[in-house]
């Protein structure tokens, strides 16, 4: 009882900074949700339009749009970070030469804020000034422009996001490699299993509590990837790189449309928890069930 | 110079004279106003430009100096500017006692009540009259920041217009200047109508090409991302042909398209943008994601033989031989135009083009207004303007054309300063629409996927229009 009492005492300033950081502007954004709230419109007042944002958000086609683009943008960036940060982490389990530089250098990415990587990426895809256009253009004969190729700009994106966050996943995978044990990689290996069958049938389900990890740390991410394509695309050209989260920013705050940029927000949060819930059902909830 | 050295033989240069300047005019007026606000300190917020630069650096320190009263100028971003200060004038936190208004926006803030009349404020307090500030010092374009009633609701900091600029090295050039006459017929001139313009664009473009140059036709800010390339469309070439307003007719129930009685989706609106996406085809690649600071940064590369730049970058590209590969190799001309919009201009009926700039305002959720109000007068004094408008081309006191400095520094500009004192009235700011964001916002998805070519000019113009008036009709403006 009295142990229970210091818990609570010593988790009281975390709960207290919580619910007033994050409970209750989350309650907030859901009661600001259902209603009509622009403070430039004739009347700036709030106005409750009960489900009326929600219904709105079902034909809103540049959302529907942001959606499916951001959804893309997030298999092929989650899965690629997956695949090479694995490599990588693998890499990095051996012993070569110049290994401690390449590690530091592979991580630097990480500790630079989204909003740089955008503006050193808009610098090097700049058409025919950046030097990503000007080599590609040079060595390749290929003519990249981020301005008027929806492609470019969206792979582009991909691969500034890979370059960004891969690190991240191979840190996390260098980890959970580092901790496996050894014994049923020797006793795999004594049963005559190959690299493959080591590798899916021990392996694979070994790390994939920290994979799961990973990929919900990078989906979260990138589902609200803001700063990167701001700086870099703004959203274009036209609406290929409006992601989710360019919209929401375009609704809510050049746009001032408080009220339903709620609305998308809560949507986007309710897909985000979904998606997630799919990804741990699909991931682990199989091998929990084996274990009971 | 660079802008860094001008700021800072400025900064040096004012120290030096601002005691004496002020000792020998009103520095008893200052110390004695200033008295009940020791120990205050003011805080603004403006976008990191030229002129707020020069606030932050060289206004802001002589202003604490002499007075006591410390003032905190953040510098950011033109979208972190904006919503900075909108959420705490909405949520009434009071943390900015000045906010920059960009000419545009001044409507949305008076229709909600976001500033302080400061005239008003002025009247009341009769301590805070400074002797040096009069509202008549001031260039006409602070009329944009004035009210119903007529009084002041921002003190003008910055003002220019958005001017065609040409390369007077390469339109002097005798051997470029036949080629030019043999290939069109006519000598090469800035161009006044917009086939002209086209014919210009289309000879450099080639120009270029068959002398293995990095020299384009035109600039053109055509960012497929970005509102700048809207702005441009509706703020500076659709006036050009008439089409003001972006085509929104606020005195018939704000209609934007053609069957309710606007002019957003006319044909002369389609004609206007097509020009202009025509354009695109003799403009340097990067001009598809330029917005007004890259469309400078490319002329003052030396990328375009024109192109329409606003004035605020015409000072660095004319003379910052340490940024600009054209020193000295700048004219300015008026815009090209339509036939009749000259003179519907000249009339008062319409504008040739977009007279930008800001002010700077003092929200009504300020804590500090009246030390507030004594900054803003320092900052609209006569005396502070010339070596500002050497600093950073901007005037909005009539008094500062005829400045020595100032004269000179016309002359680098090939004559900017004299386009803007007289040909100024011919341009027009932003129209009165509370809603300025909101539309833009709501056209902008669409005028993007025109630039990409997703949509045709006349299917994404009417598409605009149906568009802003709905937005119209969901904001309550339209009826």
């Amino acid at each position: 009882m009295h142990s229970n009492r210091l818990g609570w005492i010593l988790l009281a300033p975390t709960l207290v900074i919580l619910f007033f950081f994050g409970v209750l502007p989350f309650v907030y954004v859901v009661f600001v949700s259902f209603h009509s709230w622009n403070p430039f419109a004739a009347n700036p007042e709030m106005i409750f339009n009960g489900a009326d944002n929600f219904r709105k958000i079902v034909f809103d086609a540049e959302f529907l749009n942001s959606v499916g683009v951001t959804v893309t943008f997030v298999f092929f960036a989650v899965v690629s970070e997956l695949i090479v940060g694995y490599f990588l982490a693998q890499a990095f389990m051996k012993e070569f030469p110049g290994k401690a530089i390449f590690r530091t250098i592979h991580t630097l990415p990480l500790i630079m804020a989204p909003i740089i990587v955008g503006s050193v990426w808009k610098l090097m895809m700049t058409p025919s000034i950046g030097i990503i256009p000007h080599y590609l253009n040079e060595w390749f004969g290929l003519s990249v422009n981020i301005g008027t190729s929806s492609f470019a700009a969206f792979a582009t994106i991909v691969v500034m996001d890979i370059w960004h966050w891969t690190p991240l996943v191979t840190l996390t995978l260098i980890a959970a490699l580092v901790s496996l044990p050894q014994d049923p990689f020797e006793q795999a290996q004594i049963d005559g299993a190959n690299k493959r069958q080591i590798f899916f049938h021990i392996t694979v389900p070994m790390i994939a509590p920290a994979v799961v990890a990973t990929v919900f740390i990078r989906l979260m991410d990138a589902l609200r990837t803001v700063d990167e394509v701001w700086m870099l695309t703004g959203g274009g050209p036209g609406s290929a790189t409006r992601f989710v989260g360019v919209h929401i920013f375009r609704e809510v705050f050049p746009k001032t449309n408080y009220g339903y940029g709620s609305t998308i927000s809560v949507i986007v949060l309710y897909l985000t928890i979904v998606a997630c819930w799919l990804l741990y059902v699909t991931m682990l909830a199989p091998r929990n069930t084996k274990k009971d | 110079m660079s802008f860094a050295h001008k700021i800072a033989v400025s900064a040096l240069a004012l120290a030096v004279s601002a005691g004496a300047a002020l000792a020998g005019g009103h520095e008893d007026f200052w110390k004695k106003a200033a008295e009940p606000y020791q120990g205050v300190t003011l805080r603004g917020v403006t976008e990191s430009s030229p002129p707020s630069l020069y606030i932050r650096e060289v206004l802001a320190p002589q202003f604490e100096a002499l007075t006591g009263i410390r003032v905190d100028i953040e510098t950011t971003s033109w979208d972190q500017m904006f919503d900075k200060a909108i959420k705490d004038m909405e949520a009434g936190t009071g943390i900015y006692d000045m906010v920059y208004i960009e000419q545009d926006i001044i409507y949305s803030y008076l229709a909600r009540n976001f500033l302080t009349d400061t005239t008003q404020l002025l009247a009341d307090n009769p301590q805070l009259q400074a002797p040096g500030y009069d509202e008549a010092n001031f260039t006409t374009f602070a009329d944009y920041f004035r009210g119903d009633n007529g009084h002041l609701y921002g003190i003008p900091m910055e003002a220019f217009i958005k001017i065609y600029l040409y390369r007077t090295d390469l339109f002097g050039d005798a051997d470029i200047q036949a080629a030019f006459k043999a290939a069109t017929g006519r000598d090469l001139a800035p161009a006044t109508t917009h086939a002209e313009y086209t014919e210009i664009a289309k000879f450099f473009y080639e120009y270029g090409q068959a002398n293995d140059m990095q020299l384009w036709g035109a600039t053109v800010q055509g960012h497929t991302g970005h509102p700048a390339s809207w702005y441009e469309y509706f703020e500076s070439v659709a006036p050009t042909f008439g089409v003001y307003n972006w085509g929104i007719d606020a005195n018939n129930n704000y209609a934007a398209s053609v069957a309710n009685g606007g002019a957003m989706n006319s044909d002369t609106a389609k004609e206007a943008l097509q020009w202009w996406l025509d354009l695109r085809q003799y403009a340097p690649p990067e001009s598809n994601q330029s917005t007004w600071t890259e469309v400078g940064t490319t002329f003052g590369a030396g990328r375009a033989a024109q192109g329409l730049v606003y004035g605020e970058n015409a000072g660095w590209i004319a003379a910052d031989d340490t940024k600009s590969l054209v020193v000295g190799k700048v004219g300015v001309a008026l815009p090209p135009l339509a036939d009749g919009v000259m003179a519907a201009a000249e009339a008062g009926d319409g504008y040739i083009g977009y007279y930008d700039g800001g002010a700077f305002g003092l929200p009504s959720t300020s804590k500090q207004k009246e030390a507030a109000a004594l900054f803003l007068e320092y900052i609209g004094q006569n005396d502070v303007q010339p070596d500002w408008a050497v600093a950073a081309p901007r005037v909005t006191n009539t008094a500062t054309y005829d400045d020595p400095k100032v004269v000179a520094m016309n002359e680098e500009l090939g004559g900017y300063y004299d386009m803007l004192r007289d040909k100024g009235y011919l341009f027009a700011g932003a129209p009165a629409y509370p809603f300025h964001a909101q539309v833009r916002e709501a056209t902008a998805p669409t005028f993007y996927k025109i630039l990409t070519g997703d949509l045709n000019v006349s299917e994404g113009l009417d598409q605009m229009a149906a568009e802003a008036e709905a937005s119209l009709t969901e904001l309550g403006y339209r009826k």
